[in-house]
């Protein structure tokens, strides 16, 4: 016992992908307001609508209080001292990788994605690499074009496909919403965009990866996913960041349309710089993630390895409108050290049969906090739906904290919910048994918080789930792995 | 606030001690005001309709308590809230006596009032302590074993509509000793009758004692009842307890538990059934203090009508407080289209050699098992009755004492007035 007590005091504070890659950034100067807005707006080209939208988000944000009910302290946030738009400096948009700055494309070898690899090799995967605002380098845009799928960062879609994107950026999360998306929505820079048309089944999974660089940069993604009747798309995101000491704020906001029939499977790593054995630095992640079920039949189903990150608020959810649709969630959150995570998701029943499910699996150790915050509701008219809710936490060591706080609100007679939640830690019966059969203890511990975890890392597409095992033996270094 | 309560004269004004305790009550609720949903712990139970200024102090009634309690037990009656002399004889080593009795004569008995239960993040018992007046002080000394139960009754008899009464028990059982204590709410007359009352017991448990505590709610219709129990438990203690609510528009019964010693053990268990318009609320807060402590609830609900049932459960375990363990389940049934329930059940853990779990489920009367009653001769309505009584058996059948839960399975079983 005292060798767990012991590993959880000393775990590891070196962050494997902890650089800076040099590049010139192009900042316009700290603080927020309509003059950066107006800036941000002109730099990409917007068009009028556009800016009124930011604009009149602006204001609305201007009244806003920033959320404060969940189980997180931070440092208050100055929003007046960030840099709210900073793109890397090229001349031209690319058009091909050749075109793109070289070192740019070491810092994607480091990080192990080589773009140039995974072009020649037979295509399985197309990257719309990310890189601090401004998306470099967008893959395989040919192949999926063939069949009408449209991958392209959202400024490109904005001037490119400005109809799609009028008609449905801010409906599943209006402006309104919450403090951070409010302010996303005034001064996002860039993300992705995905459109499938109808009848269409994505051939391949798309993928973007994340980058923070550029000091002191508050990184505003907009993610907007359209899949239209009878349609598949299966997406993959993943994050990493350098080391840094300043605090660094990310509000990103992931919108998904789904149709009649067509499934959307959304799939998440995040390996943020979770700041260092002492609680300094760490990325501050304020995501807000939702689907809409639109139509009958209609299923989205998210996944996520939560490991980095020194501040996690994030509630990827499901409004479940059509009837029969689908929604799921299958969370893994790992927390060590000081990081704090308030993490959940929100399955909002309204059409009839509707059928949720949350699996959600937290691990505490160090000094870290967690805690899940659920929320399923049933409305009037949700005949027959039904959800069925897990939320199993691990904790590891003496000082971690584990917090569950599921709301369920039920006006339907005919929905059956169940939710379940334990809390435990590896019990010395475990631990004996295999070290009994000469395991060593750390390795051990690993192979049972792996089989923890087993149920949400099955339903990560392959090349992610080997990503996920090794970052959740990285977060546990020392620790456990 | 209400210039009616601020005018009124309270008996003991001039009893320094009690008058400085009012007023910190008072301030305090005048701060925090009736809760809105804003507020996290009354998010489910909306309070729109309830104001202050709306309810005048009761004041005494010569009117005697109609109702009869079916088991043998020493009474002790309220009328209106005002406390009715006992008449029962009660056995060596065990003190029953008015509050303001005991506030005024027995100033060693001070560290008793208004201790466990905490005025700054509950409203209602700021407001009780504003306006401390009734209630009874029961002692019961070291290793006494009381067999018969104690009942507390309160019976609102007619004409008592917009009464406001306030209720402090204070409830001290002595190292090593037992009791049973019944409390049962009830009224005579105008069913429609919109009373308030608002009771706070605080109840002491020291080291091996053990309480056996169950309680009816069976207010008018249109009552308010808001009830808050805290319990403080030292070493090896054992606290059960088991609540009724069946009346009221807005009825709400808050627990407080402090396991402060190790090997203490708490039993949380509840019932709910109702319909029209009424709000019930049961909320639970358990809090593991010290290792080798244990906490079990189990809480059943019925709604029909347009009610709406409340349940908010939290487990807490302290940092340091190992070899825990906590489970809790709540289990709702719908009966009609338009009943709703809101469940927030919470673990709050920072130990981690624990075992803490929680279960939510909702759902309706099974057609199957219908199915089944009615294709042997059983109507529809009976066989609905006998689905909700075994339903709600499961928790009654956990009363420790046979004859209260025969008592409190009949109760359930009357159909809502």
């Amino acid at each position: 016992m005292t060798k767990i007590d012991n590993i959880a005091d000393t775990s590891g504070d070196k962050y494997k992908y902890g650089f800076v890659t040099d590049i010139e950034s192009e900042t316009a100067p700290k603080g927020l307001n309509e003059d950066i807005i107006r800036l941000i707006s002109a730099k990409k080209q917007e068009p009028e609508w556009l800016l009124d939208f930011r604009l009149r988000a602006f204001e609305f944000w201007r009244n806003m209080q920033e959320p404060e009910w969940a189980k997180l302290t931070y440092d208050k946030i100055d929003y007046q001292d960030l840099y709210y738009y900073s793109a890397p400096k090229q001349k031209v948009a690319p058009k091909s990788l050749e075109e793109v700055d070289p070192e740019l494309l070491e810092t994607y070898e480091k990080l192990g994605i080589p773009l140039k690899e995974q072009e020649v090799l037979a295509g399985v995967v197309a990257v719309d690499a990310v890189f601090d605002s401004v998306s470099v380098a967008t893959t395989y845009r040919a192949k999926l074009a063939e069949k009408g799928v449209i991958f392209c960062s959202i400024s490109e879609a904005v001037k490119e496909h400005p109809e799609l994107v009028r008609q449905y950026l801010g409906s599943v999360v209006p402006y309104t919403d919450n403090f951070f998306a409010c302010l996303n929505s005034a001064v996002f820079t860039d993300g992705s965009f995905v459109y499938i048309p109808k009848g269409v089944r994505c051939p391949m999974e798309l993928s973007t990866y994340f980058r923070i660089n550029a000091k002191n940069t508050g990184q505003f993604e907009r993610t907007l996913i359209i899949a239209d009747d009878e349609s598949y798309v299966s997406y993959l995101e993943g994050c990493t960041a350098p080391q840094r000491d300043e605090n660094q704020l990310h509000a990103a906001i992931v919108e998904i349309v789904v149709l009649k029939n067509a499934e959307v499977k959304y799939s998440t790593v995040q390996n943020w710089y979770p700041g260092d054995k002492d609680g300094k630095g760490g990325v501050y992640n304020f995501v807000t993630k939702r689907a809409a079920c639109r139509g009958t039949n209609s299923k989205v189903s998210w996944t996520q390895v939560e490991t980095g990150s020194a501040v996690t608020w994030k509630y990827p959810s499901c409004v479940l409108q059509g009837d029969n649709s689908i929604g799921e969630f299958y969370s893994v959150a790992i927390t060590n050290n000081h990081q704090q995570a308030d993490t959940g998701t929100k399955m909002i029943h309204i059409g009839k049969n509707t059928t949720s499910k949350i699996i959600s699996k937290g691990i505490s150790a160090g000094k870290s906090n967690q805690t899940y915050r659920g929320l399923v509701k049933v409305g009037p008219q949700a005949d027959n739906s039904r959800n069925y809710s897990q939320c199993d936490s691990l904790l590891i060591g003496t000082t971690c904290g584990s917090h569950t706080i599921p709301y369920v609100e039920n006006r339907n007679r005919t929905a059956k919910l169940e939710h379940e939640a334990t809390t435990s830690k590896i019990s010395d019966e475990q631990l004996f048994y295999c070290r009994q059969r000469g395991i060593d203890e750390e390795e051990a511990v690993s192979l049972i918080v792996n089989g923890f975890c087993k149920e949400v890392m099955q339903h990560l597409p392959m090349e992610f789930a080997i990503e996920a095992a090794k970052l959740i033996n990285i977060s546990l270094e020392g620790s456990v792995g | 606030m209400s210039d009616l309560l601020q005018n009124i004269k309270l008996i003991g004004d001039q009893n320094t001690w009690i008058s400085n305790l009012r007023s910190v009550g008072y301030k305090s609720f005048e701060q925090q005001g009736i809760p809105s949903p804003k507020n996290e712990a009354w998010k489910y139970t909306k309070l729109r309709d309830l104001k202050v200024d709306d309810f005048v102090i009761s004041q005494p009634t010569n009117a005697s308590s109609e109702i009869t309690l079916p088991f043998d037990c020493y009474r002790i009656c309220f009328n209106n809230g005002w406390f009715n002399p006992l008449s029962s004889n009660l056995p060596q080593g065990v003190e029953v006596l008015p509050l303001i009795e005991v506030i005024i004569m027995r100033p060693e008995l001070h560290k008793y009032i208004s201790k466990v239960a905490d005025i700054d993040s509950h409203p209602f018992v700021a407001l009780n302590q504003a306006y401390l007046q009734e209630g009874v002080f029961i002692r019961i000394d070291k290793n006494v074993d009381l067999k018969r139960p104690l009942a507390i009754v309160n019976h609102t008899s007619s004409g008592s509509d917009n009464l406001f009464f306030n209720l402090r028990n204070i409830i001290v059982l002595e190292a090593g000793s037992s009791a049973t204590l019944v409390e049962y709410y009830g009224y005579e007359g105008d069913k429609k009758s919109r009373y308030f009352a608002n009771i706070v017991n605080e109840i002491y448990l020291k080291s091996g004692s053990r309480l056996n505590h169950c309680k009816v709610q069976d207010d008018a219709y249109k009552a308010n009842h808001i009830a808050f129990n805290a319990v403080s438990q030292k070493q090896a203690s054992c606290y059960k307890s088991f609540c009724l609510q069946r009346g009221a528009n807005i009825g709400r019964n808050e627990t407080l538990v402090n396991l402060e010693e190790q090997e203490a053990e708490a039993e949380v268990n509840a019932a709910y059934i109702m319909d029209g318009w009424a709000t019930l609320d049961t909320t639970t807060d358990i809090k593991h203090l010290s290792p080798y402590t244990y906490s079990h609830q189990l809480i059943k609900g019925v709604i029909g009508g347009d009610a709406k049932g409340v349940f908010q459960g939290k487990i807490h375990i302290a940092q340091g407080a190992v070899k825990t363990e906590g489970n809790q389940l709540h289990k709702a049934m719908l009966l009609s289209d338009g009943a709703e329930v809101d469940v927030k059940p919470e673990l709050e853990i920072y130990a981690d050699d624990v075992k803490c779990s929680h279960g939510a489920a909702s759902g309706e009367l099974d057609e199957e098992q219908l199915f089944y009653m009615r294709s042997r001769g059983i109507d529809l309505e009976d066989a609905r009755q006998l689905l909700i009584d075994a339903y709600l058996n499961e928790v009654t059948t956990k009363i420790d004492n046979e004859k209260v839960s025969q008592w409190i399975k009949l109760i359930a079983q009357e159909n809502r007035k």
